[in-house]
């Protein structure tokens, strides 16, 4: 509940912070706060440095990019999410699913880069923005960086982000007509997940990631497959899903067995994918 | 031989007491100005945390503390060696070989449950003490953990060398003839394994406390959270080889206690040792990790090979049952619960023939304490269990099985079998009230229309009593040397010179509202209005308004606490009018008290004397008084129940006074594909008597809904196989928020005990109606998909797909023999 | 300012009144208002963030204070519940909170009030719905937040 002795840097652009994390070992970037400060009282993580990104303002806008992607800035709160009208109009999916983000108190500090960044398998935002194809944008001391989705996390705790580097912003398509899903089982209301599962479906694709059952999100891809043809029938979608519980080697925990998060995955695949299809446009 | 007494307690005319007004306390607390102890600063304190093991079971092979010494700003340590040299273990209740174990304010030599303090250390700051703790160094030796409680009674792994044995306590409690009843029954249902699992209420504010010594006068103040000072002085006096008189318990606002709160005596030792040997005030904050780790949980407790037996028309005749109570590292309070559950033996129903083999044994897990419900709901749940599989069973209607078993409200004063007297209540009645209140006569319309959503729809009931005002005397039925029995409790009333009424109670409130409650008494008795009457906030053995037993525990403050205020009350009241009538010249029957004045009853109005008269005649002006006349308004009364004794060898006898009835119903929704459990309607309904603030009763029946609610679905105290509890914080521990809670319906009414003083029973801990019901309704969800039977009392979503997908393993549990 | 420190002067403005304070980087904004500033009408209930007795308004957002740092409050608003009651009127949602029986040990009820209070300015009208909603973040182990409930609504109710 205490954190240990600790320097505090508080930068005013992001040069500064970039050349802040690469001047120290075991410096982390402090976003939020809501996960890394609960680590640092827990003293389970003791980084020596924060670099506290608060007046980075650069990082709090949300916009579209030349390309027409929606641009999240990796400072964005959820709270910010939820009232943004770029957001609900290009994919509202993002809002609709930080609102099930804990509590108010926490959404109006908590970031979408913090979330990404810490990947904690049972975080909401990895699987979603798998499934969404969102790309990551990088900054080091040597320039800039893009990296897929799938590039991003790398297992638990660990991203491509690098030590002296910097999520700056998630770049997320708009949804042209796609539909967007996600279900799963939370331990209480908005509570943590157990297992959790984001799909997109357009006319003749989908995508599903499932979290909370591997170090990282993971691609249902023998689902993706079956489903490309665009039967999304409930009847065609179970079967779709059938075999993805034996593919996957979850964890087991007091929340439930391996076999139980097997089965999940299978019952939220399949949920995330109706209600995708449900929501084409 | 005991005697039952039966004189019909008288009710009070209800002025203010029976209405519901808004609580005194509220002002100060929703201003942010109440004062919990963490609050509380003083000149030159240190600030101590607890270096605790990290093993379940160990031996401690060294303890250096040298490197925390250098840390600037430390003031000291104090490790278990110096614990052994400074203090006696703590007394212990039960008989052997529990009653031989070496209970000491940290661990001795060895560690015995994950989280269990090895030593201390103070600093200037809460940081530093944080950091200094880093620095201590302990070498342990692991043991061989145990953590189930079936195991430790094979006694291959012993957690304590001086009993030599994991066994606390055991004995066989045997009342009418279950043997014969068993014979005799057209049906016997037989109940492999049921298991109430371990949970507890987590308080929002930690266990902690901040402690003075005076080394003039070798006294301890102690400004804490104790819920209990009186039993926590019993502990902590003869240990630390002081006298009673010399720990001042000192407590103000408390952030809930529901029975946590009671067994803080050790880490309060501690306190006291650094205290006197630093020479500076020292406190200490319970953080929630260690408050879930090694503070207090429920009784766990298996029931095994359970036999019913029903006769042909429903009607139960008596079951038997094997009880195997796992109370953790160290007893403490808990062999008490291998007692206090036979408040209730027989649950609500009529049976006359049961046998309870009890045995209690120690784990490797955190110490329990008398968490809300203590040991009765327990045993509640099972009876409430039995009944729902035996209806199951036998193909009989719950409602009806119910109806048909229940103590009647015409048999009431009731006897159980072991000597308990019912006093007063209307179980069909409640039931009735209940169903309506969920519309229990819609249940098969929502059934179909849940299952046309792909939910499994189901109903329960969960029937529960909530016995209150506890007869110490049952301790001898554990321990025959005990010289513990009766009760008591304390209260003072005066009034001051200005005509101010002051009372000081010796209970110590944690949210129930005493001081607005006990006003409410005062002024319909005194004939004031409740905003004349202060109520002293909290409890301080300084006031002397304490007994033996004072405390807020086992659901007793509308009997003792209220009754001990009432004798108090009616002493002054009786000496204003005496004083009034000398005053007034006229007989004491002429005068009455009424609005703040004592006054000639249909006299002329300036025949009346405001209360500050009398006050300032009394502490002022008192020459003219005859001298064999001394009032002193200001009275100590003891509130002391009668109980009668308890025989130790048939184990009979009333071990608790008043019953309140709560009647819980459910409605739930299942989803089959994941588990989940989704409480669509709720509804519970109390009778404790005559209420003195209805809301403040209904709000206690909210509270203890939702504790049962989060115990039924969710709060686990779940270990592994090397003693590590695996859920230790919120996030994994999960208890109801706002949107977790079902849209929730009450219930109320009003059966008045003949026994208590004021008509009002004790309700404040509820029984655990929602886990009985919630289980009820789960079973009766999942009989058309496969009809597994319930047998745990938490039932999250993993648990309940297991049943769904497994459901003969759990009915191979349970088998039928007719005749 | 980029340099890392151990210790920093912060300027923010508490309940109204402005103030410098010199604080360790480690210390929480929790024990900063407690212990540093004496404001202890918020609570600490938990150690990972979940049970909002340490709710404050930063800025006028309701945060938990536990899972700050004091220096990052540098430069901003903070209120808590001492902020209320001005000149000890209480406010109508205190006077509801009074009224329906809304606490009883009133540990958690600071943190209910400042997240009540943050609701209200934002939705002057909640639905009960949205009530529970904005409450999420704050446990109550007496009161089954039902009368809490009920007491926001009726303050909403009002005008």
């Amino acid at each position: 509940m205490l954190l240990r002795e600790v320097e505090y840097a508080r930068p005013a652009t992001v040069e500064e912070a970039v050349a802040v994390l690469a001047a120290h070992e075991g410096a982390r970037a402090l976003a939020g706060g809501q996960t890394l400060i609960n680590v640092m009282k827990q003293r389970a993580a003791a980084p020596e440095v924060l670099v506290d990104l608060a007046d980075l303002d650069e990082l709090r806008e949300i916009g579209f990019s030349s390309d027409g992607m929606l641009e999240i800035g990796a400072m964005v709160t959820c709270a910010q999410l939820q009232g943004s009208s770029e957001v609900d109009v290009a994919r509202p999916i993002l809002a609709e699913v930080a609102g099930t983000i804990a509590d108010v108190q926490v959404r109006n500090r908590g970031t979408i880069g913090g979330n990404v960044c810490v990947s904690d398998p049972t975080n909401h935002f990895p699987p979603l923005l798998v499934a969404l194809d969102a790309t990551f944008t990088i900054r080091g001391a040597t320039g800039e960086r893009t990296v897929s989705a799938g590039e991003f996390f790398l297992g638990v705790y660990m991203t491509a982000v690098g030590e002296g580097e910097l999520l700056t912003k998630i770049n997320v398509p708009a949804s042209s007509g796609a539909g967007d899903g996600y279900a799963g089982l939370t331990i209480g209301a908005h509570g943590t997940y157990i297992v959790n599962s984001a799909a997109t479906v357009t006319g003749d694709a989908a995508r599903v990631a499932i979290g909370c059952v591997a170090a990282s999100p993971v691609r249902a891809t023998a689902m993706e497959e079956r489903l490309a043809g665009g039967d999304y029938s409930e009847t065609a979608v179970r079967a779709s899903a059938d075999g993805l519980g034996s593919s996957l080697d979850p964890p087991s925990d007091v929340h439930g067995s391996a076999d139980f998060r097997r089965h999940l995955a299978e019952i939220s695949a399949v949920r995330a994918v109706l209600q995708a299809a449900g929501r084409r446009r | 031989m005991m005697t039952t007494v039966t004189e019909q307690g008288r009710t009070l005319e209800k002025g203010f007491v029976g209405q519901s007004i808004p609580r005194k306390e509220d002002k100060r607390l929703v201003q942010g100005q109440g004062t919990f102890f963490d609050d509380v600063r003083r000149h030159g304190m240190g600030y101590v945390h607890f270096v605790r093991s990290p093993y379940a079971h160990a031996k401690i092979v060294s303890i250096d503390v040298s490197k925390a010494l250098e840390l600037e700003g430390v003031y000291g340590t104090i490790t278990g060696d110096e614990v052994a040299i400074h203090t006696d273990p703590f007394f212990e209740m039960s008989v052997e070989p529990g009653g031989n174990i070496k209970d000491y304010a940290l661990a001795v030599g060895r560690v015995r449950h994950m989280g269990e303090p090895v030593a201390a250390v103070c600093a200037a700051t809460r940081e530093l003490a944080r950091d200094a703790a880093e620095l201590i160094e302990v070498e342990y030796d692991e043991l061989a953990v145990l953590v189930d409680a079936q195991e430790a009674l094979k006694d291959e792994v012993v957690l304590h060398d001086d009993a030599g044995s994991n066994v606390v306590w055991s004995g066989v409690f045997d009342w009418g003839d279950v043997d014969a009843a068993l014979a005799e029954a057209d049906h016997v249902v037989k109940i492999d394994k049921l298991h109430f699992h371990r949970f507890s209420s987590t308080p929002l504010e930690c266990a902690g406390a901040l402690v003075e010594y005076d080394k003039g006068t070798g006294e301890w103040t102690l400004t804490c959270n104790h819920q209990m000072p009186g039993v926590g002085a019993i502990w902590m006096a003869p240990a630390l080889r002081t006298g009673i008189d010399k720990l001042r318990f000192v407590t103000h606002d408390i952030g809930g206690g529901f029975g946590n709160k009671i067994c803080l005596h050790p880490q309060y030792v501690v306190l006291c040792l650094m205290a006197r040997k630093l020479g500076r005030p020292v406190q200490w904050t319970e953080w929630r990790t260690d408050q879930h780790t090694a503070n207090a949980h429920g009784n766990e407790r298996w029931f095994l090979d359970v036999e019913v037996g029903v006769m042909k028309d429903g009607t139960m005749t008596g079951f038997k049952v094997k009880a195997l109570d796992d109370c953790g590292a160290f007893p403490r309070y808990e062999p008490l619960g291998c007692i206090i559950w036979a408040q209730v033996t027989p649950g609500m129903y009529g049976w006359r023939n049961i046998r309870v083999d009890f045995t209690q044994v120690c784990t490797n897990k955190s110490p329990v304490s008398p968490n809300r419900g203590y040991s009765r709901m327990q045993h509640l749940w099972l009876t409430e269990r039995i009944i729902d599989i035996v209806a199951g069973e036998l193909g009989l209607d719950p409602v009806e099985i119910r109806k048909k078993n229940y103590v009647k409200t015409e048999q009431m004063p009731y006897e159980t079998p072991n000597g308990c007297v019912y006093d007063s209540g209307d179980y069909s009645a409640a039931l009735d009230i209940a169903l309506e209140l969920i519309d229990a006569g819609s249940i098969e319309e929502r059934r179909k229309d849940a299952a046309a959503r792909g939910k499994l729809l189901g109903l329960g009931i969960g029937s529960t009593l909530d016995s209150g005002t506890n007869n110490f005397g049952q301790s001898t039925l554990l321990n025959p040397e005990l010289q513990f029995s009766g009760n008591n409790e304390a209260a003072s009333v005066k009034l001051d010179i200005f005509g101010e009424v002051v009372v000081t109670l010796g209970t110590v409130p944690q949210g129930q509202g005493h001081e607005t409650t006990a006003a409410q008494v005062v002024a319909d008795i005194l004939g004031c209005s409740p905003d004349q009457v202060n109520v002293r906030r909290g409890h301080d053995t300084w006031f002397n308004s304490h007994a033996g037993f004072s405390g807020t525990y086992a659901s007793q403050f509308a009997f003792t606490g209220l009754g001990a205020v009432k004798g108090a009350a009616e002493l002054v009241r009786d000496e204003m009018i005496q004083l009034a009538a000398a005053v007034l010249q006229a007989p004491p029957e002429a005068i009455e008290l009424s609005e703040g004045f004592a006054r000639i009853k249909d006299g002329p109005p300036e025949a009346a004397l405001p209360f500050m008269a009398l006050g300032a005649i009394i502490n002022a002006n008192n020459a003219f008084l005859p001298p064999e006349f001394n009032p002193t308004l200001n009275h100590r009364y003891v509130c002391r129940p009668y109980f009668g004794m308890v025989d130790t060898e048939k184990k009979t006898g009333q071990l608790t006074l008043t019953y309140a009835t709560q009647i819980h119903a459910a409605v739930v929704e299942i989803d089959p594909d994941t588990g989940e459990v989704d409480v669509v309607d709720y509804a519970a309904v109390d009778d404790c008597g005559v209420r003195i603030n209805p809301q403040i009763v209904e709000g206690q029946v909210h509270g203890a809904t939702a504790h049962a609610l989060g115990a039924a679905l969710h709060e686990d105290f779940v270990y592994d196989e090397d003693g590590t509890l695996l859920t230790a914080n919120f996030y994994d521990y999960h208890v109801p928020h706002a949107m977790d809670m079902p849209p929730l319906k009450t219930g109320a009414m009003e059966s008045p005990s003949p026994v208590a003083p004021l008509g009002a029973k004790g309700m404040g801990e509820g029984g655990g109606g929602g886990i009985h019901c919630i289980c009820s309704a789960i079973q009766d969800a999942l009989r058309p998909a496969g009809g597994a039977i319930v047998y745990d009392s938490c039932n999250p979503a993993h648990r309940v797909w297991s049943m769904l997908r497994n459901p003969e393993s759990t009915r191979a549990n349970v088998s039928v023999t007719s005749k | 300012m980029a340099e890392p420190v151990t210790s920093r002067t912060v300027s923010l403005e508490v309940n109204g009144e402005q103030l410098e304070y010199d604080v360790p980087t480690r210390r929480l904004l929790v024990h900063f208002l407690r212990d540093d500033l004496g404001l202890t009408g918020t609570h600490i209930g938990c150690d990972t963030g979940n049970c909002g007795a340490c709710t404050v308004h930063v800025n006028g957002e309701a945060v938990k204070s536990c899972m700050l740092l004091a220096v990052q409050a540098d430069g901003t608003k903070v209120s808590t519940v001492e902020g209320l009651a001005a000149d000890g009127e209480l406010t109508a949602l205190q006077q509801a909170f009074n009224e329906h029986h809304a606490l009883q040990c009133g540990y958690c009820t600071p943190g209910m009030l400042m997240s009540a209070t943050a609701l209200l300015a934002r939705n002057p009208h909640p639905t009960e719905e949205d009530v529970r909603y904005a409450l999420q973040g704050n446990i109550c182990r007496c009161t089954g937040y039902v009368n809490i409930v009920d007491a926001v609504v009726a303050t909403g109710g009002k005008g």
